[in-house]
């Protein structure tokens, strides 16, 4: 094994990334248009697009900000490794600051490191995925997390001390890489199944399930929670909720006042630091910025043209190309999946309160809730319905990840549905949101803009009637009416 | 006479709505279909529906379920809910949804949004195995059991449990000893007849089912099948395809045993019907989740190797061929872990990954199989291809 991934690897992803994260903790808070293009020239293209997206002055304070944020988190990994502290890899869905709440373990999350890797190292984390393929995983898995786990199975990586698996119930793919990476490391796994069961007896089962997870840690790690650090941990997640809705009200505005890259920036930080004071800082920050925007009027400097909402993940090759791209074409992002982790706020009365308020928030957490559930189709059209309405959408867009299965299992019932309950059209996308090699962006963009222009802007517009000379509706008796139209 | 009745299981197990199932719908019964191997037939039977498996057979069109699942769902639930859109299944008065696996889950939705059936329940099976999930199954079986007996119109008493879990475990058992008499020195059955066998367990009535088999049993106890070259297991993903067991038998390898959710997964468990008596919900928990050899479920592959390797043992098999369909997660990534497991072990490792049913894929399929068969170096030179 070691072999042939040093054949193929040199150096693992968590190391390259974190590498680039370390000039990241030494540029000032704040740049000017000038150092911003000094930084972007010295990067090789694949790391420029993903600076540019992060550093460009509608998000610079907050990408900034954002960045950092995740040098620190990584950081903290790796002085968690010589100071003998656990670090555990969680999955998305996980509750990060369960992990913070012990002092003597930190997490790190598979697919941001995947996602990070996929944007802001040479090749784009491709060289793992290929490491993975060549142990005989098949292809049709999620490239999220097979990206940062192949890098660990090369041996070329860091290596967790246990793995949480909380995919059990709502997604195969994600569950069974970390089954795979647990037993091939030979490293503890902790599993926390969701029951596809949304009655009280299911969310009963559920609590049992995530208290076990939680003494399992206990045990593992030999450290027993403790009531401060859990208070903590709460009043963080309290405050920093406050603002998620605060921003989320702004989103209601029309024009949106909300830059795109914010909702990738708010579960981006959801998924590493939530519960810590940086989380609370972070949203702070994004909060003011919108503000600061909607003072000015910033946000009405490009025409709002359409209003889009994800009704999955958005795609992570290219930030620029998606993120920004957008943005400059007057095409809102409004929301994807990932930003529907509506927090709820946390009793800090005692021990059990807050635990119970974390495993709540694990339970409704975004893709646990909607491909968890008894339902996939009705938990998620009741989700993107919803918010349609509320953020006054004008067409979905289905970011089309060809590993997951109960999403495009259910995507028929749900597009057409939500058609007709909120009457908007949805795009389906096909792509791998983290192997640019399957979909260039380009055509991603290409079809959104085919969609924009010949789906979303023509709704509504008269359609002007106009008869043809000569022709009679008896010519093609079979299409007679419809071959009459004609728009000028 | 013999062949004559391994004639007419080859029959019945090549046609979805057989002779018997339109029997039973003439006399009046009811059939309930199901497709996944922690469903228990047992509390169906108790309730007086005819237990049906639901089956592809090797169906190759998809057009109508490739409207609503997509192509990047496994062809074997496409098939499926192909059957179930274009009338194949309207013999089937209800339907029991399994979380078997992602596919699965939304062919069931899809299933029921274009097409309901009369009944429908979804039996939601744990993912792991402990006291607390043990506990939600046994509710859960509880749950299944008001519901038919909602749709029945009677109860399900200790008595007809008893006698259903009496008849259920007696089809195991012929079942096991069908693959006894293949698993030996000599075998009895070819892998063609043994998964025809399998097949037509679960989709006539229990009675019918043991009269065939003790008399075929009967026959071929003594006798054995002409078969000359290599003894081979087959792994992995939902394999009803009778016509791919043929097509790797003719060369010159035999199938002698396997783990298949089509296979010995679903005959593993013994049951004892007196428990039905006592503490019928547990009993059927217990044995439908302890006994569930499947990869959907985690913190549990070592019992899924240790089961394979104990076959190997017993039926001396010489090469094993792990199979999963596209897009199979759960039987992809375990089939990678055996796949290594077993070749640490000296034992030979066929991997493969095809097209549910697809006549195309054969060639390829035996392609492979002639050179694995090649490289276990059994096989004489000049094999038929």
């Amino acid at each position: 094994m070691v072999n042939l991934a040093q054949r193929t690897l040199n150096r693992g992803l968590f190391e390259r990334v974190f590498s680039l994260m370390e000039l990241v903790e030494r540029i000032p808070d704040d740049l000017s248009d000038e150092e911003v293009e000094g930084i972007t020239a010295l990067l090789p293209t694949d790391v420029a697009q993903t600076v540019t997206a992060f550093l460009e002055p509608r998000v610079r304070r907050a990408g900034i900000f954002f960045l950092k944020m995740i040098a620190r988190w990584m950081r903290e990994a790796v002085e968690a490794k010589s100071s003998g502290k656990k670090v555990i890899f969680v999955p998305f869905n996980f509750v990060p600051e369960l992990i913070h709440a012990f002092k003597s373990a930190v997490p790190l999350t598979s697919e941001v490191l995947s996602s990070l890797g996929a944007a802001a190292v040479k090749g784009k984390g491709h060289v793992y995925w290929d490491f993975a393929m060549g142990l005989g995983i098949p292809d049709h898995l999620c490239s999220s997390s097979t990206i940062e786990l192949g890098s660990m199975l090369s041996g070329t990586d860091m290596t967790a001390d246990a793995i949480i698996s909380s995919a059990a119930g709502a997604c195969d793919a994600n569950a069974k890489i970390h089954e795979f990476a647990a037993n091939y490391l030979g490293i503890p796994q902790f599993v926390l199944e969701k029951p596809v069961d949304d009655t009280s007896k299911g969310i009963e089962q559920y609590e049992k399930n995530f208290l076990r997870l939680t003494e399992s840690l206990e045990r593992f790690t030999g450290e027993a929670l403790s009531e401060e650090g859990l208070q903590e941990v709460a009043s963080n997640i309290n405050r920093a909720s406050e603002i998620y809705y605060e921003i989320w009200e702004m989103k209601k505005l029309v024009p949106c006042p909300v830059p795109n890259l914010f909702s990738f920036f708010m579960y981006g930080c959801r998924f590493t630091m939530w519960g810590r004071k940086e989380s609370v800082d972070f949203f702070e920050l994004m909060a003011k910025e919108v503000k600061e925007g909607i003072a000015k009027g910033k946000f009405k400097q490009i025409p709002e043209k359409v209003r889009c909402g994800w009704l999955y993940t958005g795609y992570y090759i290219d930030y620029a190309g998606l993120f920004s791209w957008m943005q400059d074409k007057g095409y809102s992002y409004l929301w994807d999946i990932l930003d529907l982790f509506f927090p709820e706020p946390i009793s800090i009365e005692s021990r059990e309160s807050i635990l119970s308020g974390i495993c709540e928030s694990s339970r409704r957490f975004p893709m646990t809730r909607q491909m968890g559930a008894e339902s996939m189709s009705a938990a998620w059209l009741e989700d993107a319905a919803h918010i349609a309405r509320e953020l006054s959408a004008d067409c979905a867009i289905f970011c089309g990840h060809h590993a997951c299965k109960q999403t495009w299992s259910v995507i028929s019932m749900v597009s057409r549905e939500l058609q007709r309950i909120s009457g908007i059209p949805t795009l389906n996308l096909q792509g791998d949101a983290w192997l640019s090699r399957v979909t260039p962006i380009s055509v991603i963009q290409s079809e959104i803009d085919s969609f924009v222009r010949n789906v979303i802007r023509n709704k509504g517009e008269r359609r002007k009637i106009r008869r043809r000379k000569g022709w009679r509706t008896t010519q093609y008796p079979t299409l007679a009416t419809g071959l009459e139209d004609e728009r000028e | 006479m013999v062949e004559d009745n391994m004639q007419k299981v080859i029959n019945l197990a090549s046609e979805i709505f057989n002779e018997e199932v339109k029997a039973w719908k003439e006399a009046g019964g009811r059939v309930i279909g199901y497709s996944c191997v922690m469903t228990p037939p047992e509390l169906i039977q108790a309730a007086g529906f005819l237990p049906y498996r639901i089956r592809a057979l090797g169906n190759v069109k998809t057009e109508k379920a490739d409207s609503y699942l997509s192509r990047f769902n496994c062809s074997f639930c496409r098939s499926c809910l192909e059957l179930g859109l274009d009338g194949t299944y309207d013999f089937l008065d209800g339907l029991v949804e399994t979380n078997g696996c992602d596919h699965l889950r939304g062919m069931f939705e899809n299933w029921q949004y274009a097409k309901k059936t009369e009944y429908f329940h979804y039996l939601k099976v744990p993912h792991v195995i402990n006291e607390n999930s043990l506990d939600y199954f046994e509710e859960e079986i509880r749950l299944f059991k008001e519901s038919l007996e909602a749709y029945s119109g009677k109860k399900v008493d200790a008595e007809s449990l008893a006698r259903a879990a009496g008849e259920q475990e007696a089809v195991r058992e012929r079942v096991r000893k069908i693959y006894s008499l293949r698993e030996r020195e000599l075998p009895a059955f070819s892998g063609f007849e043994a998964t025809a066998l399998v097949l037509v367990s679960s989709a006539i009535s229990p009675q019918r089912f043991l009269e065939l088999a003790d008399q075929i049993i009967t026959e071929r106890e003594g006798g054995k099948i002409a078969y000359r070259g290599t003894r081979l297991m087959l792994c992995g993903a939902a394999t009803d395809e009778l016509e791919l067991v043929k097509a790797i038998e003719s060369l010159d390898g035999v199938i002698v045993t396997d783990s298949l959710c089509y296979g010995t997964r679903a005959y593993a468990r013994i049951i004892d019907p007196q428990a039905m008596l006592s503490k019928p919900e547990r009993t059927l928990a217990e044995a439908y989740l302890l006994d569930l050899l499947c990869p959907r479920m985690y913190e549990d592959y070592a019992r899924r190797r240790d089961y394979v390797l104990k076959a190997v043992e017993r039926s001396n098999v010489d090469g094993v061929i792990v199979m999963h369909n596209k897009f199979c997660d759960v039987h992809g990534v375990d089939n990678v872990q055996l796949r290594m497991d077993l070749e640490r072990r000296g034992i030979p490792v066929l991997q493969l990954e095809k097209e549910y049913g697809s006549i195309a894929d054969v060639g390829r399929i035996k392609t492979r199989v002639q050179a694995f068969l090649e490289r276990i170096g059994v096989i004489e030179s000049g094999g038929r291809l």
